[in-house]
């Protein structure tokens, strides 16, 4: 998958997780752009991401990511 | 030793404060720094300075070991230091309350341990966990000098009862600081404002409580009942923020700058927002250390806030009103998550507050009864259902002869000091004023707390015992 489509797919789990379909994303994108995107609700987010890729984030990296990119930074890296 | 007492008011502190000033280099300072934390907390009980001290050196070289070793060595190292950390906070906090339970559960007899309170520990010890995760996680280098690791451990203005001090926020204040003659001012001050939240306010709040809770609940009136809970409220909050005011002037005092641990709690708007705004430290801990665990193998919101709110709870003491009341926190931040917060927005704001302090205050009763069969007659004394009546003397009488003090600790837990700051920004003559009356404030607030510190028997702080 290459980071469009990864893009594409995370952009669909973002809508259905925080129930927006005006949710657009970019590498930037973080915390302070969708209004419930706190703490508890990225865990939500965080498993709908690993069921939807069907991989698994570490602690470390669920608990240090800071934006869209360095997600989709992830993503691609495990996809290789 | 406590912050609220004169012996370290004007003895321990200005000798502290002289020695540290004069150290010229900073290795030395930093020796007067741990010379004076070891010597604050081996105060009246010199054993539990070996604990401190075995936990700051076995931390010292997990850290390094995390960072020293790869992939499972490296993963064996946390676990160690985990199992370590956890295992010494669960002998020395609840080793008695398991033993109890399982002696109550399956009708044994087996002795339960009598292991005295080792105080704050569930505060460094957290202060460690999160320095030994950092380091594996590679947030932050590990610290190569013991001197200076001891320091982040030991450094007394934070280590009894918080805030829960990350390294990260101190590391390059711990290799250099300088302190500023606005640190010294803001510092001395800060510690003035939570001296005088604890001896003024707290203090003498707590007599009020003592009279209701502490005596003999079960016959108050529903008026009653909810005024010495509310009083209660108030108290924990100017007990607590006190402490932290303290705390965070006094490392400012020696160049340290410390995250803040209360942010107007009572302002909420929802229990979310309070627990933003109340113990925040413990709360960023629990948000960045034990939310992004998967719970049983699966990241899911709900098993997480479980997993938060139980700990929450059971962080606080070795007894069931605590775990009680970490799940009712974590019900009603289960209902407001449900709700969702744009939901939660279209309510009313005044309905908003009402259910809040509804909440809060009767989560404090719950905090307050570690007896937990007082618990019931407690909520239940809440409600019209109270068989000694609506309204009783008793509290008409305490209210009285309280008033100024209950109206003076509900004012001070908005933000006021923002006042005196919006009126300095408007000219350098504003500025002037404020300056010598906050100053001339300053004074008459230490003055008459060390007035009622001569003639009290002092109270350690509730948070000690956590």
């Amino acid at each position: 998958m290459n980071r469009a489509e990864i893009k594409n797919r995370l952009t669909e789990i973002f809508q259905d997780v925080f129930d927006d379909d005006d949710i657009t994303l970019t590498d930037n994108t973080c915390a302070d752009d969708i209004e419930d995107w706190d703490s508890l609700e990225h865990i939500n987010l965080i498993g709908a991401v690993e069921r939807a890729f069907k991989m698994r984030f570490t602690v470390r990296e669920v608990s240090g990511m800071k934006n869209v990119g360095e997600m989709m930074d992830i993503l691609e890296e495990r996809g290789k | 030793m406590i912050f609220s007492s004169l012996i370290f008011i004007y003895l321990f502190l200005p000798i502290c404060l002289i020695g540290y000033a004069a150290a010229r280099e900073m290795r030395l300072k930093n020796m007067v720094l741990i010379v004076f934390s070891l010597i604050f907390y081996a105060w009246g009980e010199p054993v539990r300075i070996l604990l401190l001290l075995l936990s700051a050196l076995l931390n010292y070289f997990f850290g390094i070991g995390v960072r020293k070793y790869k992939g499972n060595a490296a993963k064996a190292v946390l676990g160690v230091s985990l199992a370590y950390n956890l295992g010494m906070i669960g002998i020395f906090k609840y080793s008695g309350f398991l033993m109890e339970n399982i002696n109550a559960i399956f009708g044994s007899s087996f002795p339960v341990p009598q292991i005295a309170q080792l105080v704050g520990i569930s505060f460094y010890t957290f202060q460690v966990m999160s320095y030994v995760v950092d380091c594996y996680w590679e947030k932050i280098d590990p610290q190569r000098s013991f001197t200076k690791f001891l320091l982040y451990v030991s450094l007394f203005p934070q280590l009894i009862a918080g805030p829960i001090v990350r390294y990260s926020t101190i590391a390059a204040e711990i290799d250099s600081r300088h302190t500023s003659l606005e640190d010294l001012s803001c510092g001395l001050t800060r510690f003035i404002i939570g001296l005088s939240k604890k001896v003024i306010l707290a203090d003498q709040l707590f007599r009020i409580v003592d009279d209701f809770l502490g005596g003999n609940p079960e016959s108050l009136s529903v008026v009653g009942t909810w005024y010495g809970v509310i009083i209660y409220s108030l108290y924990i909050y100017f007990d607590f923020s006190g402490y932290s005011d303290m705390a965070i002037g006094l490392g400012r005092l020696f160049g340290f700058h410390f995250n803040e641990n209360f942010n107007h709690p009572f302002l909420c708007k929802d229990i979310t927002e309070f627990w933003q705004r109340w113990h925040i430290s413990l709360g960023s801990f629990f948000r960045d250390y034990l939310l992004p665990l998967p719970i049983f193998g699966i990241r899911s919101k709900y098993l997480s806030l479980a997993a938060v709110w139980l700990c929450t709870g059971i962080w606080h003491g070795a007894s069931w009103n605590y775990v009680i009341w970490g799940i009712y926190y974590g019900i009603f931040i289960l209902l407001e998550t449900r709700i969702g917060k744009k939901k939660m927005k279209a309510i009313p704001i005044w309905i908003r507050h009402i259910y809040n302090k509804i909440v809060i205050i009767i989560g404090f009763g719950i905090f307050y009864f570690e007896d937990t069969s007082q618990l019931l007659p407690f909520l239940k004394n809440l409600t019209l259902f109270n068989p000694n009546g609506f309204y009783g003397t008793m509290e008409q009488v305490s209210f009285c002869n309280n008033l100024f003090l209950i109206i003076a600790a509900i004012i001070c837990t908005f933000p006021l000091l923002e006042i005196p700051k919006k009126i300095a920004a408007n000219s350098q003559n504003a500025k002037i004023t404020v300056s010598v009356l906050g100053t001339l404030t300053s004074a008459v607030l230490l003055i008459t707390s060390s007035i009622l510190l001569v003639d009290a028997t002092t109270k350690a702080f509730l948070y000690y015992r956590f």
